[in-house]
């Protein structure tokens, strides 16, 4: 059963993917990438981590996605203008890509695995209470930090996204 | 190998790290072949995806939940990205009046 949702989950995100990369009109690589997105909170919730599946969810396929699409109304359907100027671009990136694929492919031949930590209390384990710990006590500074990298993100995107730049 | 146990079947955690690498070769392919900047931002955001899934299946595997950590981190910094560059492309569209990245060099002199 889980094998099955695993596979129908896998093959919607690679489709979702082939969407993104291969649609002409940028609404609907938006909406491709929410498709994987749900996907891989399906695998994450295979994974048994609930919270990064809320997350993933609500602010990911959420707020983030909700946050292109306005970009998207808000600069009207522009489409991309006929062929680059680079002859060989479509050539180069899919060999470099084969590259990188062949790569991958030969570094998960030789991964060891640990073997999991058997004392380890696998009932907490990716739960709300679990992560928080985690993120209040070791993590505590890290998570502060992203709150200010929020918060600088915010003031940035209001500043560059003023009415006029010459003025800068 | 190692094998994980979801709701009594086993399954290969070399499966899901597959599954990863061919999304984030997707987004790859998507950065160098499109030239949409927000179609280049959207390709980053899966490759960003796909690492979250390969730090969560390894999390998994490891019985750690460091992994889901590190993810929760990269969602908030994939958020701050997301609307910085969302808000440089706002900014260039008002000033140049296009969306193709061949079109926009100012930066370049």
């Amino acid at each position: 059963m889980a094998i099955a949702v695993f596979f129908v989950a896998a093959a919607m995100a690679v489709l979702g993917g082939i969407g993104v990369i291969s649609f002409h009109q940028s609404i609907r690589s938006v909406l491709s990438l929410v498709v994987v997105m749900l996907a891989l909170s399906v695998e994450f919730l295979l994974l048994s981590a609930q919270f990064v599946f809320a997350v993933q969810i609500i602010v990911y396929a959420g707020a983030v996605m909700v946050l292109f699409l306005f970009v998207i109304a808000l600069l009207g359907p522009a489409r991309e203008l006929g062929r680059g100027r680079l002859r060989f671009q479509a050539w180069l990136s899919g060999l470099f890509v084969l590259v990188l694929l062949g790569l991958m492919w030969a570094m998960l031949q030789g991964v060891q695995y640990r073997q999991p930590d058997s004392k380890a209390d696998m009932s907490l384990f990716g739960t709300v209470q679990a992560i928080g710990v985690g993120l209040f006590t070791t993590y505590l500074y890290p998570f502060e930090l992203t709150s200010i990298l929020l918060l600088v993100a915010a003031i940035g995107a209001i500043y560059l996204s003023r009415k006029r730049i010459d003025d800068l | 190998m190692s094998t994980l146990n979801i709701g009594g079947s086993q399954i290969d955690t070399s499966w899901f790290l597959l599954l990863s690498a061919v999304l984030f070769i997707l987004g790859t392919t998507g950065v160098l072949v499109r030239r949409n900047p927000l179609v280049i931002l959207i390709s980053i955001e899966l490759m960003m995806n796909a690492a979250n899934l390969a730090l969560i299946g390894y999390g998994a595997a490891l019985g750690t939940r460091e992994g889901q950590i590190v993810v929760f981190f990269v969602i908030a910094i994939a958020a701050a990205e997301a609307s910085v560059g969302l808000a440089i492309f706002v900014s260039l569209f008002r000033h140049t009046e296009t969306i193709d990245v061949n079109e926009i060099h100012i930066l370049k002199w």
